[in-house]
């Protein structure tokens, strides 16, 4: 009796082992041998191959690169394109993309969703590249610093109905 | 080493210094300036600038706005028709004399002090000075404490009560923290010069020069040797980085 029992038990144990290789080669093995369940991250369309950094390495440590850009960039004018997250933005959003950031197709929000991780970039970054023309930096670079800009000066001074210390402008 | 030799290598020293300016001449009265290069983007800003404006309220019309349309255009700023809570970076300022009723007009925005009071009462770190005497936040670090705004002497900074969703993406801003003029930080890092200043350019009035005000040969350091240009609050001694002309 003792001895059927243990038989009994190595069988339930191999069944349930068999049970759980056929599961996870169900779960795991999608036919490009990716996890089935994770989501589907978009890949740049503007014809780029490859990131800045390998893809594994990017998985793990793009939000260090970041941080660490992002302190660079804001404190000491370091404007390098490799880490930036504009350029994650400007490479893998398409322009025309409708997603935002929390849509499931979003580049960022895809895996973010997925991992339950929760990011405020986008409180303030765009999660799109922008439409440069319709931008209001229209001369980015094209006055130097040095360059005395003024067309001849007309002085203009036209009457104001101020009647005191006033302000004007925007807030008015 | 002789004493002799000692003023030999001095005359060698003073004539090439001489041979370096002639070069520098290439006719009388035209000089070769250096030519205004933006920093490569890898390298950091250096204390070796210093970005200053210089404003002439004759020239600043009274009843003119470019500037200020021109920077709520170029960082994204829109008005949500609520005065008291609107953001604000520049405003135009008109004073006027009780007595003479002499009305002078001119741009009011951060100073991009070299003491600046907002950094000293900023408990986070997030109000700071860049080497080149740009004063910003980093919006990374703010709290929204607003200290920095109580701080601020000339009423230069705003608070983003409410969802920014016109943001430009050189110009990332949101809500619940606070912001001011940034001197343009994304064009002078590419060699360009503030939306403001090429506006009142744009607009034919010129009141507005911006430049290096630590390079002797910049238009701005060569007004201010002529004209001078007084401090808003001088007396505060902030040294502040934006000056003006007939106040």
């Amino acid at each position: 009796m003792q001895q059927f029992q243990k038989r009994m038990h190595n069988t339930l144990i191999t069944i349930a082992g068999l049970a759980l290789l056929a599961f996870s080669a169900f779960v795991f093995a999608s036919p490009e041998g990716k996890p089935s369940f994770a989501p589907e991250v978009p890949h740049p369309t503007n014809g780029t191959t490859e990131c800045v950094e390998p893809e594994d390495d990017m998985k793990k440590n793009h939000m260090n690169y970041l941080l660490h850009q992002r302190d660079e960039t804001m404190h000491e004018g370091i404007r390098t394109k490799q880490y930036s997250l504009k350029e994650c933005i400007n490479c893998h959003v398409p322009k025309d993309s409708t997603a935002r950031f929390g849509d499931n197709q979003h580049f960022c929000s895809s895996c973010h969703n997925f991992a339950a991780v929760s990011i405020d970039c986008f409180q303030c970054h765009m999660d799109r590249p922008m439409n440069k023309e319709a931008s209001g930096s229209k001369a980015l670079g094209k006055n130097p610093h040095g360059a005395q800009m003024s067309k001849p000066v007309s002085t203009k001074i036209a009457s104001t109905s101020a009647d005191a210390t006033s302000t004007q402008g925007s807030k008015q | 080493m002789s004493c002799k030799d000692v003023n030999v290598s001095r005359r060698s020293f003073v004539g090439q210094t001489a041979t370096a300016a002639a070069a520098l001449t290439v006719a009388p009265g035209v000089f070769l300036h250096t030519v205004a290069e933006a920093k490569p983007a890898d390298q950091a800003v250096t204390s070796d600038v210093r970005w200053g404006m210089l404003i002439d309220t004759a020239k600043c019309a009274s009843g003119c706005t470019a500037c200020v349309s021109a920077c709520n255009t170029e960082n994204g700023i829109a008005s949500h028709n609520r005065p008291r809570t609107d953001q604000q970076w520049i405003r135009k300022v008109t004073l006027r004399d009780k007595q003479t009723r002499h009305e002078i007009s001119l741009p009011m925005m951060c100073q991009h002090c070299e003491s600046p009071p907002c950094v000293d009462v900023c408990p986070t770190g997030a109000s700071f000075k860049r080497d080149d005497g740009i004063v910003l936040v980093d919006r990374h670090i703010c709290i929204g404490c607003r200290y920095c705004m109580m701080a601020c002497p000339y009423k230069a900074r705003s608070f983003a009560h409410e969802t920014v969703d016109n943001t430009v993406d050189y110009v990332p801003r949101g809500k619940g923290t606070v912001e001011s003029c940034t001197m343009c930080v994304h064009r002078v890092d590419e060699g360009g010069t503030p939306a403001c200043v090429e506006a009142c350019s744009e607009a034919e009035h010129g009141a507005m020069i911006f430049g290096d005000i630590k390079n002797p040969n910049s238009e701005i350091s060569k007004q201010l040797v002529e004209h001078g240009g007084k401090q808003i609050r001088a007396d505060l001694g902030l040294n502040t980085g934006v000056r003006y002309r007939g106040i």
